[in-house]
């Protein structure tokens, strides 16, 4: 075999060069087929990425854990116990990197002007710094400064509909937790910004002041966690449905189907992208190497005559074909890795802000190699490429010598 | 002819045929033939005459409809497109009327690349390549691509290549056609030297009378027959 291809491949990487424009346009058709692929992977699992990221550090964490009926009805008659003893060891374990209880209620939000209703939300603040980005989204005013802050931290667009501001007061009106209406004077000690998809709905108060309106003092609604290795993601949430059996624990991937449908079907996606490129692809390869196989029928003929067996005709088109693939491939990589690093710093989408936020995404995609998906797509590309040029490879094989060397190119 | 010798080539009862349209054209109509070793021989006759088939047939690169061809003991018929290019390797030199060199390969490649395919080791690759060409009177043009050779340079590299597998044939389809008559007349006498001095067998279709005048067997051909077979010694 080796010897084989000593015979082909001066012969073949010669053969190549024959017609340089050909072979010009069909590296370029091959490596811009590859880098559109690659470079659209990695732009799609960047855009994942920030979905998820977004979905998972605006609110949601790794995981949440709530009670068994919370998912059916939220409110304050759905608490459990503040996280001690083996819970509180696992939250602050080496699997945990941040945690954050809350009391999680529906409410309703007074101004002078408006009544409109929120999920009033109790933290505390330390924890919620560490698995959210929304005490970052301060745009006036401060963040809760502890559980006990008496103040209340509400979304700009809320703020702008209840038309109040900063300093202001606002009446929460909520379900106690015996049943009866607990309503509290909270003044608006911060504002936030940048959340469109929370700003609406979600206002938070400190934990202690919140479990105290509610009567639930101690108690719990929900515990927001974020694990330190994403992919030990499944076993965080088996270890705690071990440690918590009575309680409801859900990754993400439940709580954010949007963020999770967004990374799974991003397979798919460059699946078929991949396979639309390498039509068009196909389409160019077969069409030269067509022409190539037909300009050098009678040279087919000569070389029957001198002994080469049939299957070196066949091998040596498709050697061919290998190298010049393979070239482009090599190019569509080089291309991409460039692409890709030069924008590794991250890849502004402010002008498409309004999409983005809707689609649940950041303003900034950051671009990433992986050098798996990266040689794997290429390789695909490259054997499916040079499968298609059997069939020229094949047809050049086939002629018989007397008809190939009477042929006149 | 020597009784005694076993023929090189022997055709027994030859015959093809070639569909045009709905209608069978004889090319070739019961050919007997034996070449000897050692032969320098033409196939002369008019156009269609069905030289260059019969040298197809002989060649391998084509199949009977009837009849058959043993070369040097094969039975061309019995073998399948991969063993009859191996035959052609071992046992067939080939010139062509129209040079036919492979365009990429430089002089000494075009001739190295028989060797190649039949295995030979590297370094005696070239050695005998080189010889060839010295032989053929191309010293110094080994680097020269077919291109960058005279109609006349070109043959001689064909001529070289096809010897340089020692076959037991050289089949030579009307070599000298597209030379001018003094490279031609160069050419014909390497041929024959070739065969006075190292015994190659040649079989040359032609019509070019310098060709068949320093033949020692003359073979005609008409209409897929052959109509005579003159020895005229050595």
């Amino acid at each position: 075999m080796m010897e084989t291809f000593r015979i082909l491949a001066p012969l073949a990487w010669r053969n190549l060069w024959r017609n340089p424009r050909r072979t010009v346009i069909t590296l370029i058709v091959v490596s811009v087929g590859l880098y559109s692929i690659l470079f659209f992977a990695a732009l799609i699992e960047a855009w994942a990425d920030a979905s998820r990221d977004r979905a998972l550090n605006v609110m949601t964490g790794s995981g949440q854990i709530h009670t068994q009926g919370y998912a059916d009805d939220p409110t304050i008659g759905q608490v459990f116990p503040q996280a001690g003893g083996e819970l509180l060891a696992y939250l602050e374990g080496p699997e945990i990197s941040g945690w954050a209880p809350r009391v999680r209620v529906p409410a309703v939000v007074q101004s002078e002007y408006r009544t409109m209703p929120l999920t009033l939300i109790g933290v505390n603040p330390t924890g919620e710094k560490a698995i959210s980005i929304v005490p970052d989204g301060i745009v006036e005013g401060a963040y809760l400064s502890g559980p006990d802050d008496p103040t209340i931290f509400l979304g700009q667009s809320m703020v702008d509909r209840l038309k109040t501001r900063l300093g202001k007061r606002v009446i929460i009106l909520a379900q106690n937790s015996d049943g009866t209406l607990a309503e509290q004077s909270f003044e608006v000690g911060g504002i936030y910004d940048g959340f469109s998809e929370i700003e609406d709905m979600l206002g938070f108060a400190g934990l202690e002041t919140v479990q105290t309106l509610l009567g639930a003092e101690g108690q719990l609604s929900e515990i927001a966690y974020r694990v330190t290795d994403e992919a030990r993601l499944d076993q965080v949430g088996h270890d705690l449905g071990q440690i918590i059996p009575e309680l409801d624990v859900q990754s993400w991937k439940d709580l954010s189907p949007m963020a999770a449908m967004a990374e799974e079907s991003m397979g798919v996606a460059v699946f078929i992208w991949l396979w639309v490129m390498f039509i068009l692809m196909a389409f160019g390869i077969i069409n030269t190497q067509l022409m190539a196989v037909f300009e050098r029928v009678h040279e087919f003929g000569l070389l029957q005559a001198l002994g080469m067996r049939p299957r070196m005709i066949l091998l040596i088109v498709t050697l061919e074909s290998s190298i010049l693939v393979g070239i482009g491939t090599l190019m569509g990589i080089a291309g991409a890795v460039a692409t890709i690093q030069a924008m590794s710093g991250g890849l502004d989408i402010s002008f498409l802000a309004e999409g983005a936020a809707m689609a649940g995404v950041g303003q900034v995609l950051y671009l990433k190699l992986d050098w798996g998906q990266l040689i794997e797509l290429s390789i695909i590309v490259w054997l499916l490429s040079v499968a298609v040029t059997y069939w020229p490879a094949r047809k050049a094989s086939k002629f018989s010598p007397v008809e190939a060397m009477a042929h006149v190119s | 002819m020597c009784p005694e010798q076993t023929p090189i080539v022997s055709c027994r009862g030859l015959e093809k045929n070639y569909r045009q349209g709905t209608i069978d054209v004889p090319a070739l109509q019961g050919v007997d033939l034996d070449i000897m070793p050692g032969d320098f021989a033409t196939l002369a006759g008019p156009s269609g005459s069905g030289k260059t088939t019969l040298l197809n047939m002989i060649g391998g690169l084509d199949l009977p409809s009837a009849g058959s061809v043993v070369l040097d003991g094969e039975t061309l018929e019995n073998l399948n497109k991969s063993q009859l290019a191996q035959l052609r390797l071992d046992k067939i030199g080939f010139v062509f009327q129209a040079y036919n060199l492979i365009p990429v390969l430089s002089a000494v490649e075009n001739i190295e690349f028989v060797l190649r395919l039949a295995g030979t080791p590297a370094s005696e690759r070239h050695q005998r390549a080189m010889e060839s060409l010295h032989e053929v009177g191309l010293d110094g043009l080994e680097n020269r691509r077919p291109s960058h050779l005279s109609g006349g340079q070109q043959q001689r590299v064909a001529v070289a290549r096809a010897l340089i597998g020692r076959p037991a044939i050289v089949l030579a389809d009307e070599p000298t056609a597209n030379l001018d008559s003094k490279t031609a007349q160069e050419l014909i006498d390497l041929m024959a030297q070739l065969n006075v001095e190292r015994g190659i067998t040649f079989l040359m279709g032609t019509h070019d009378a310098r060709v068949i005048a320093r033949s020692r067997r003359h073979i005609e051909m008409t209409d897929g027959r052959i109509t005579a077979d003159e020895i005229r010694g050595s």
